[in-house]
C-alpha cells in the first residue's frame, strides 16, 4: 500500500465516514469500531482504487462495515424514536439562556429525531444527499441499489420527514 | 422528477447534527495506516491481487510464508483439520456403537435386580423433582397413561462414568427404559437398532438425547417415541 497516497486521497474522508456510521449505528462507539473496521478494508483495496474523488469509494465502504455491524446486532431495534420525555427533560435541563440559542437546541432535537426515525435505507440516502452532496449516481454505487430506488427512497424519506417536522419548516 | 426539496434541504443542513469524528478515532486511523505501511515495506502502488488466499495468508500465514515453510505448514494444518473434523464422527459412530450393548446390559441388570426404578410414582411432578441434585441436567418427565405407557419411576443408570436419568414405563406386562442426557443440540430423528433381541429407538432434540430399551413390539415402541416427541414439541 502506497501510504502517503491513502493518507492524501483517504484520511480527509475520515469525518464524512463518520458522520455516515455515527447516523447508521447507535453509538458513538460502533461508529468507531466501523470507522475503523472500513479504513482496514480500504487499505487492503486502495490499489483497486482508481483516479479520482475518493470519497464515494470510502463511503461505501463504511456504509457496507455499518450494514454488517446491524446486521450483527439485527435484534435490537433500528430506529430511535422520538423520546418526547427526555427531551423535554434535556430542554428544562438546559436552564434559562438566550431564547435564540434554546430555540436552536429544540429545533436540533426535533431534527435530529426525525432522521433517526427513519429506517436505515431511508436515513442512508438522506445523509449521503444532504450531508454529503451526493449525487444520485454516486448514492447509487454507494448503497448498491439502482438510481431509481435511490430516488423513490428520497422522496419516501422526505415525505416523512415533512410529515414530522411540519411545524419547523420554513424557520 | 425528483426535485430536492429546498425548505426541508435546509433544515436538515442547517440544524440537524453533523457528526465529527472524535481525535481518538483519528489518532487510531493513523496507528492503523502506519502498522500497514511497516507490514508491507516498498510494495509501494504495485498492484497485486487480493484473493481469499492471500489476504489469509498475509494475516495469519506470514510467519510461514517468509520462512519457506508454506507447503510443510500447509501440508500439518491440513491434516490437523482433517482429524479434527474426522474425530467427532468417527467418536460418535463408535459410542452408538459401544453405548448400545451397555443400555441393554443396565435395562436386563434393572429387570433382574427388581432395581427397576429408585422413586416409584407415576406421577411426573414426583419423578421430575426427584432427579434434582442426582444428575446435573433437568430432563423432561411425561406420562401417557392414557395411550397405555404407565409412568412407574425413575432411577439412576451409571454410563461411561456419567450419571444418566432414566425413567421406566410399564406397557402391559413389559417395562420400557428410557434413557435421558444432554445433547450436542442436532436434532435426530428416530433410529431402529435391534440388540440381543431388544428393541432400541434412539433420537435426539435440540437439548436431549434419548435411548429407548424395550422387549415390547417395535410397532409399540415406535408409538412410544412418537408420542414422547410430540409432547416434548407441544412444551
Amino acid at each position: 500500500m502506497n501510504r502517503p497516497a491513502f493518507e492524501h486521497r483517504v484520511l480527509p474522508h475520515l469525518d464524512a465516514g463518520y458522520n455516515l456510521a455515527r447516523w447508521l449505528l447507535r453509538s458513538d462507539a460502533q461508529a468507531e469500531d466501523a470507522v475503523q473496521e472500513a479504513v482496514l478494508r480500504a487499505m487492503r483495496y486502495f490499489a483497486s482504487l482508481r483516479e479520482g474523488d475518493a470519497r464515494p469509494w470510502f463511503l461505501g465502504i463504511v456504509r457496507n462495515a455499518c450494514f454488517s455491524a446491524m446486521e450483527r446486532q439485527r435484534h435490537a431495534p433500528e430506529t430511535l424514536e422520538f423520546d418526547e420525555e427526555g427531551f423535554a427533560r434535556d430542554v428544562a435541563a438546559a436552564g434559562p439562556g438566550p431564547e435564540g440559542a434554546l430555540h436552536e437546541q429544540q429545533v436540533r432535537a426535533r431534527v435530529d429525531a426525525a432522521l433517526r426515525a427513519l429506517s436505515p435505507p431511508l436515513r442512508e440516502v438522506v445523509v449521503l444527499r444532504e450531508f454529503e452532496d451526493l449525487d444520485y449516481a454516486a448514492i447509487a454505487h454507494i448503497a448498491g441499489v439502482p438510481v431509481g430506488t435511490v430516488m423513490s427512497r428520497l422522496s419516501r424519506a422526505r415525505e416523512k420527514l415533512r410529515q414530522a417536522l411540519a411545524t419547523l419548516e420554513g424557520r | 422528477m425528483n426535485p430536492d426539496d429546498k425548505a426541508l434541504s435546509e433544515l436538515l443542513r442547517r440544524h440537524a447534527t453533523r457528526h465529527v469524528a472524535p481525535p481518538s478515532l483519528h489518532a487510531g486511523v493513523r496507528t492503523q495506516v502506519a502498522l500497514q505501511a511497516l507490514r508491507q515495506p516498498q510494495e509501494g502502488a504495485k498492484s497485486r491481487r487480493w484473493t481469499r488466499w492471500t489476504r489469509w495468508r498475509e494475516r495469519f500465514g506470514a510467519r510461514w510464508a517468509l520462512a519457506g515453510w508454506s507447503g510443510a505448514g500447509l501440508g500439518f494444518g491440513a491434516g490437523l483439520l482433517c482429524a479434527a473434523l474426522a474425530l467427532p464422527l468417527w467418536q460418535a459412530g463408535w459410542q452408538a456403537w459401544a453405548l448400545q450393548p451397555q443400555l441393554v446390559a443396565r435395562h436386563v441388570h434393572a429387570l433382574q435386580a427388581q432395581a427397576l426404578v429408585d422413586v416409584v410414582s407415576s406421577d411426573r411432578h414426583t419423578v421430575k423433582p426427584w432427579f434434582q441434585g442426582r444428575v446435573d441436567y433437568a430432563p423432561p418427565v411425561f406420562d401417557f397413561a392414557e395411550q397405555g405407557f404407565v409412568l412407574a419411576g425413575g432411577r439412576i443408570e451409571h454410563l461411561r462414568g456419567s450419571a444418566v436419568a432414566t425413567l421406566a414405563y410399564r406397557r402391559d406386562r413389559h417395562v420400557i427404559d428410557l434413557y435421558v442426557w444432554p445433547a450436542d443440540g442436532a436434532p435426530r430423528t428416530p433410529e431402529h437398532h435391534v440388540e440381543r433381541g431388544f428393541n432400541v429407538v434412539h433420537w435426539a432434540d435440540g437439548a436431549m438425547q434419548y435411548w429407548a430399551v424395550s422387549d415390547v413390539e417395535r410397532a409399540q415402541l415406535d408409538q412410544f417415541a412418537a408420542l414422547w416427541r410430540v409432547r416434548a414439541a407441544a412444551q
